[in-house]
Parts: C-alpha cells; structure tokens; sequence
C-alpha cells in the first residue's frame, strides 16, 4: 500500500485530554494469576467493577451450546457466602446497578456503586468466581427462563437473520452459534454438565479484574488482595483448536415468515482483533456507513447520515436504516451491512445497489473530506467511551479479554494513520463476494 | 462535582441549564420545545412524529447533506425524537465545536425546509415502522394497551407516528403548519452539562440561539378521561412467546403521591431483578425472562403497567403468579426493610445514575420541564427519606389494583382470550 502525501497531510493527532484524574492505571497480578487493573479517577463519586472471564460461546462444543451464557444466570443465584438473592439485596440498597454479559469470546460481569462501597462489590464478585451454588432447583427453574430469553429473541426478525448469518458464514468454527445456543442443547444440558463448564472456566488465573472510579489506589489494592488471595487457581483449559477455513465462493440464506417488513444482512469475513489490517477495516467500515464504535454505549441512539450507505439506500427510498459495523472479535469474524426494507422494494433491487457502493470502493479512493470525517467519528467515540466509569470498565475489560489494553492506544493511532490507499486496498481484499455472505428475511402475508 | 445547576433566561425566551464537570471533555445536551403528541390537534395525528424525522432533510441555509457533513465533521450528534409533550433534540459535541452544532439544531428547528424527495422518504419510513411494530409482540401489547388505558385518541394513548391512513397522507403544508404554530421560543428548554460554565453559556450558546423564532408554547394536554378496563387479545401464530401488557391510568409528575408511589412501583417490579414480581414470576417460578413494572409520570396524567415475556404454554400460570403478587400487596404489605431497601436504593442511585453527561443533562431538563426547583438534585435524599411507609403502601393499594386494569396480550395464542 501507498499512501500519497496528501492524505498523509491530513492526519491530525488526537487533542489532548483535559486532565481528568491519573489515567495511568496500576496493575496488579496475584499469586494465583488473577491480573487487577486499578483506574484510580480521584473525586469522582462511583465506581465501577468488572470481571471478564477469558470463555465465551467461542470455547463451546455442539451439544453444550448456549451452557457459558446459563452459567451467567446462575450467577445470580448466590453460593459461598451468598445466599440466594443476596446479589439483588446487596447492590440495590446502595443503589448500585449491575448485570452481566455473555458474548462470543468472553464473559463479563458488573457492578457500578457509589465509590464508598467498593468492597462490597469486590466481595460479590470474590464469591461468584469460585463458588456459585448451582442449586439444582434453581437450575431447573432457570432452564425455562434462559428459553424463554431465546424465545422472546426468536420474536425479533434481526435476530433470526442474526443467527442465520452467522450459521452460514462459518461451519467449522463456533462462531457458527450464537451465545444463547439452541433451543434442544438449552433443554437437555444437564446441571452437572453446565456447573462442571463454571469450574473449568471461572478461575482467577482465566479472569481480569477491572476497577475504574473514585478510589484510593493503594487502599483497592489491599481489598483485591483480601478478597481475592484466596481464591485456587485451575489449570487453564487449551484454547479452541477450531479454526474456520477460507471461505471459497458466496453464501446466501432465505427466511420465509408471516409478517410485513423484510430484512437484509450481508457480512464478508474480516480478520481478528490482532492483525495489522483491522485499522483500515475501521476506516472503511467508518466511510461505508459511518463509525459507531463496538463498545456498549458509546455509540449511543444516532444515525450517521454522512456515508455512502445513507446516501446510497436509505436517500433513495429503498430501506427505512442501513448500518455498517463489526464487533472485535479474537478469532476472522464478520463486517455486517443490514438494513430494513421499505415496503415494495425487492432485496435484489437493494443488493444491486449495495453491489455498487462496494464496487466503487474497491475501485476509487474515498475523498479527503470523507477520510476526515471517518477519522473525527473515531476521535469523538473515543472520547465518549471515557464518559462515565461503567463505559470505561466495559472498554477496558473488553481488550483484556482480546489481548491487552495497553496496545488500544497504538491501535487508535494506525486507524487515524489510515491512508484513502489503505481504505481501497481494505475492500479490495475483504468486501470481496467469494466471502460474502447474504441473508433475505422475506416476510410473508399471513396464511 | 455539585448537584446545583445554573439557570439562565434566554433573552425573547427559552431557558437553559447547565451543571460543569470539569473532568468531561465535551458537552452533553438535550432541549425541548413543547411540540409533541400532545400538541397535535384533531385532524394533525403523526403530525409531530412526521415532522421530527423531517428535521435534519435541510434548511433554508442548509441541504441534508450539508447539515450531516458539518456534524459528523465536528465528531458531534444530534436527533431529534417525540414524545407525548414535548418534542426533543439531543446530542453530544466538543465545547469548541458547540456554538456551531447548536446553531444548527436552532436552524433545524426554527427554518426548516421539506423537500418533496425527503417528505416522501419519511412517509416510507414510517410506513416501514408501523408494519415493523405490528409484527413485534412487545411493542404491540404495549401499544394496544396505552390505547386502553387512555381512551378517546387522548395524546398519551396514540401511537406518536398516527396510523397508516394518516402517514399516507400527511402533507408538508400542514406540517409546517404545526411548526409555525409550536416551534416558538417561549417554550424552549436547553440542558447541558460537562465541558461548559456560565460564560460559555452566556456567550457561545446564547449567540448560538439567537436566530429562534418568537412564539408562546402551545396548550399542554388535557389530563386523560377515566375509561372502563378493556382488553386486547392479537394472535401472531407465527411467533415463539406471547408479551403480555397490563396497566391502568396512574399519576402526573407533579402529583403529591409521585414520590409515595415511585417507590411502590420500585419496590414492585424493578428492584433487583424486577422486584417482587420478577422474583415470583422469573426467580421463583422460572415463567418468564422478563416480568417487571414501569411507572410512568407525564405532564398531565401517568400510566402504571406490568408486561412480560412468556411462552404461550405458560401463558394462564404466569397471568396468575401476576395476578397473586398484586393480591399480595393486600394481604402483605411491603415490609419496613423492603420499603428501607427501596429508598436506600434511590438515594444511592442518585451518584450512579448521574455518571454520564448524556444522564445529567436529562436529569436537568427534567427538573425544568416538571419545575422541581435547582436544589432538587440536593433535596433528592430528604424527599425521599420524607416519605412514611404507610404512604407507599397506601400508594400501592391505590394504583396496583387488578380490578382497575387494562389487558393486552398479543403473540401465538390462537383465539384464546384471558383475564386477571
């Protein structure tokens, strides 16, 4: 790649942050391999604490899919020195909120307090590491809620095409399911199966620990060591030996279903977080259909307008939203263009107009203004990740899971160092149609 | 970082507050002008709605294009959204882009302009969103039930987007008809908070308004007439769960019993996972991933409802576990720890929940919009250690009666119906 001066000419560093507190975070790595991260922000009136888990549904095998995702549920059910509802009673009488999260590659947990009851999250989280009760009437009461939580996602038309996408683009790798599982695996997992799946992977030396808010260093750190000396590492399980092969031509999927509205998604296959190309794939997914970030709130509820996919679909009247986006992922994932159709419009006539927007950007180098106004996007998600210490908790215990945070800083300079060069050269090699996948939701009148 | 915000009248009208944290790098904000559902009149349904989705498609300064290039250039956001009083813009900017991103929304607002090609684009849109809602369990249940529980097309009852015959046939002139008579000044407020303080206020974003158009705030809504409970049973066969929606007619903001029956509510179907009724309902009988209450509190009139996700084969035991938890709030009251716990919680939450710009700046705007007074964020913990145990409890009694209630249940449920 070749990136002509001009376009370097353009590349403005980052303004510096006012200060806001010490942003240098402290580390620290117990004896049983659980690694602390302390972002001390002195003044500020709340703290947040996460646990990120290095399991996802990634590490699961067919027939157990969907087990990460219970074994979150069933840490709420308390164990060790919790009772049941324990959690709940806790958090809510310091008005604190928390919840947890299961993705693909990783697992997190939260609790977001006022700063002066730090410890009380620390001893929550110290607990559900190692000894969650898994009550066997607790398991089964649960069974049916966690179906339940797919059936009322199966309700939705995006996530029926979410899960057909992903089922399509890989066969081999566990990519291929989705983090609730399937509904026969949710039905027949046994207790003993899910609880041996928490043993294995719920263990200091397979987990972070994030801390982010108004607290004093030192007296953190002597917390996380109360809490968490304890606690017995496992030997850590291998990593998944999946590895999905390159595509070798196009995939498509049809659902048929009654309703009214139809649906599109179209994903090409992009590496993982780690390879030097992922920058660029930034740049274009920010010139494409503009950046929103992968973080949890960041983003928040707009619509960039200023990008070829509002320009080119929604503009001309042939979807109601169209959006561009991927999730960091550690293993080659998905960049996704979905949209919802207006009524009337065929997805062929869609797709040939998508087929164009891509085409011209394998063709042509964006403009200047375009690259500029990628980058400004990049810079302002940036700087609102950092907005509130349950944000930052999030983003930081997200780049552990995938690698480390320390190398975030670097990576947001080589996206603002993207070059319009480097944006062609990004689609030409990744929105190629041998490793494109294309998923029709039809909807259907009623029988 | 104080709780205290600063006001400042904008000269020929419109207020604004603003609370500095110095440890934010850019600015938060969320406006409003009274020019909501409610300020529809007879004949205008949608009206509002239309017209918010019209406001970025250019001014008479401005194109679309230009509009979206110059706030993306800067980084920031801006939308504009309806509800049932007020219309509102929110977004998010660099102190040094503000003047600029605010001047904008201020064009937006005040000089639109509808070109045919964009008014056309919105018809399709929401056309889209309307069959889009149809075919979803929740909104549907939810939507069936508002029209229910606030009957003769009162503005707290309607669908914000009108119905398919109305978006059909919308026309720019009546839009910019609403416009002209809502969009004045008077009933402007503007919240910000983060990288901002008082001469930045008095300078940049007062310059930055300048060009709004003088006009009184049209009439707020009518307080909702009582109505008989009904029912609405809508088979979607093709569907995994059925979304049950149950409520009544509640409270207004400002009414004496907001705070009483807030904690109710809380203490109900939100704390924890839910409440008591997520714990009966989800923790103990495993029936539904969601089963919780929502309080709520408008200008003129409230709702309080209970909704639900539940597979159609458990359909009769999750109404009934339901049916038993609001029982209960007779035969058991909530206890002192229970009511201890609910107020512990809002108090406590007050930090938590102020943690983000986006946050304060609502926080703000609504202490405006319901005239709470500035030290309200500051008498927040008193308010709410003021209220007696037997207030909640008799607040309870009150407004989570089944007999009072509307049902809504809309999934595959075949031509069953249901009751409390």
């Amino acid at each position: 790649m070749t990136a002509g001066p001009r376009a370097e000419s353009l590349y403005r560093p980052p303004p510096s942050p006012r200060p806001r507190g010490s942003r240098i975070d402290r580390v620290e790595v117990l004896d049983n391999g659980l690694k602390a991260i302390l972002r001390s922000l002195p003044g500020v009136p709340q703290v947040s604490v996460w646990v990120v888990y290095r399991v996802g549904s990634r590490n699961e095998v067919p027939g157990m899919t969907g087990s990460t995702h219970w074994v979150e549920h069933m840490l709420f059910k308390g164990g060790g020195k919790l009772a049941k509802g324990d959690i709940d009673r806790l958090i809510s009488r310091i008005g604190g909120k928390y919840n947890g999260f299961t993705d693909k590659d990783w697992t997190m947990y939260y609790e977001t307090v006022p700063a002066e009851r730090l410890e009380t999250a620390l001893f929550v989280e110290s607990e559900r590491m190692r000894n969650a009760a898994f009550d066997p009437k607790e398991f089964d009461a649960e069974r049916t809620v966690v179906i339940s939580e797919r059936e009322g996602s199966e309700n939705q038309p995006e996530f029926l095409v979410e899960e057909e996408m992903w089922g399509t683009a890989f066969h081999v790798h566990p990519y291929h399911w989705l983090p609730i599982g399937y509904k026969q695996d949710l039905a027949e997992m046994s207790r003993d199966e899910v609880y041996a799946w928490y043993r294995k992977w719920y263990a200091p030396n397979n987990a972070v620990l994030v801390l982010v808010g108004g607290f004093d260093a030192d007296r953190a750190a002597a917390l996380v060591h109360t809490y968490f000396d304890p606690l017995q590492p496992e030997a850590t399980p291998p990593a998944p030996r999946f590895e999905e092969p390159p595509q070798i031509g196009e995939r498509s999927a049809e659902i048929r279903r009654p309703g009214e509205v139809d649906h599109l998604e179209v994903g090409w296959k992009i590496p993982g977080w780690t390879h030097p190309d992922l920058p660029r794939i930034v740049m274009l997914t920010g010139v494409l259909g503009g950046w929103r970030g992968f973080g949890l709130a960041g983003s928040g509820g707009w619509t960039p307008r200023a990008n070829r996919l509002y320009r080119g679909l929604v503009e001309a009247r042939l979807v109601s939203d169209a959006r561009a986006g991927f999730e960091l992922r550690l293993d080659p994932s998905l960049l996704t263009v979905s949209a919802t159709l207006i009524p009337g419009v065929r997805h062929r006539d869609v797709e040939r107009r998508l087929d164009g927007i891509v085409a011209k950007l394998r063709d042509a180098r964006p403009t200047a203004r375009e690259m500029e106004r990628a980058r400004e996007l990049v810079r302002a998600w940036d700087r609102y990740e950092a907005d509130g210490v349950t944000s930052q908790g999030f983003m930081i215990g997200q780049l552990e899971a995938l690698g480390s945070r320390e190398t975030f800083p670097q990576f947001l300079d080589r996206v603002l160092a993207v070059t319009p060069e480097g944006v062609r050269g990004g689609a030409e090699t990744y929105l190629v149609d041998r490793a494109r996948t294309t998923v029709r939701y039809r909807a259907e009148a009623p029988a | 970082m104080s709780l205290r915000p600063d006001r400042i009248e904008l000269e020929g009208g419109g207020r604004v507050l603003f609370l500095e944290n110095p440890a934010s790098p850019f600015v938060s904000f969320q406006g409003s002008l009274p020019a909501g559902v409610a300020a529809e009149r007879p004949g205008e349904e949608g009206v509002a709605e239309f017209l918010s989705r019209l406001l970025l498609s250019g001014t008479e300064a401005r194109t679309a294009r230009q509009i979206s290039e110059a706030i993306e250039g800067h980084g920031a956001t801006l939308e504009f959204t309806v509800a049932e009083d007020i219309l509102f813009f929110r977004g998010r900017t660099t102190r040094r882009a503000a003047g600029k991103v605010l001047g904008i929304a201020a064009d937006c607002l005040f000089h639109p302009v509808l070109p045919a090609k964009e008014v056309d684009r919105v018809r399709a849109e929401v056309l889209t969103d309307l069959g889009r809602e149809r075919d979803s369990t929740r909104e549907r249940a939810e939507r069936e039930l508002l029209g229910l529980v606030f009957p003769g097309r009162h503005p707290y009852g309607r669908d914000p987007k009108g119905d398919e015959e109305a978006a059909k046939s919308i026309e720019p002139r009546r839009l910019l008809e609403f416009q002209a008579r809502c969009y004045g000044r008077e009933g402007l407020i503007l919240a910000l908070a983060g990288d901002v303080d008082g001469g930045f206020v008095r300078s940049t974003v007062a310059r930055a308004l300048e060009g709004l158009l003088p006009g009184p705030p049209p009439e707020p809504a009518p307080p909702p007439a009582p109505g008989p409970p009904g029912s609405a049973f809508v088979d979607l066969p093709h569907k995994s769960q059925a979304d049950v929606a149950i409520g009544r007619q509640a409270i207004p903001r400002r009414h004496p019993e907001f705070y009483a029956l807030d904690l109710a509510n809380l203490l109900f179907g939100v704390i924890g996972i839910y409440g008591r009724l997520g714990q009966s309902v989800r923790e103990d009988k495993g029936l539904a991933y969601y089963s919780l209450s929502r309080l709520r509190a408008l200008r003129a009139g409230g709702s309080l409802s209970i909704i639900a996700g539940v597979n159609p084969g458990r359909l009769e035991a999750a109404m009934a576990a339901i049916s038993a938890e609001i029982d209960r709030l007779q035969s058991e009251p909530f206890t002192e720890d229970e009511i201890e716990t609910g107020k512990l919680n809002r108090i406590g939450g007050l930090a938590v929940n102020l943690e983000r710009n986006a946050e304060v700046a609502a926080a703000l705007h609504g202490i405006e919009f319901h005239d709470l007074g500035l030290d309200y964020l500051e008498r927040y913990p008193a308010i709410v250690n003021g209220v007696r145990p037997e207030e909640i409890r008799q607040a309870a009694d009150r407004y989570i009666r089944k007999a009072d209630c509307s049902l809504a249940v809309v999934g595959p449920i075949g031509g069953k119906t249901f009751a409390l």
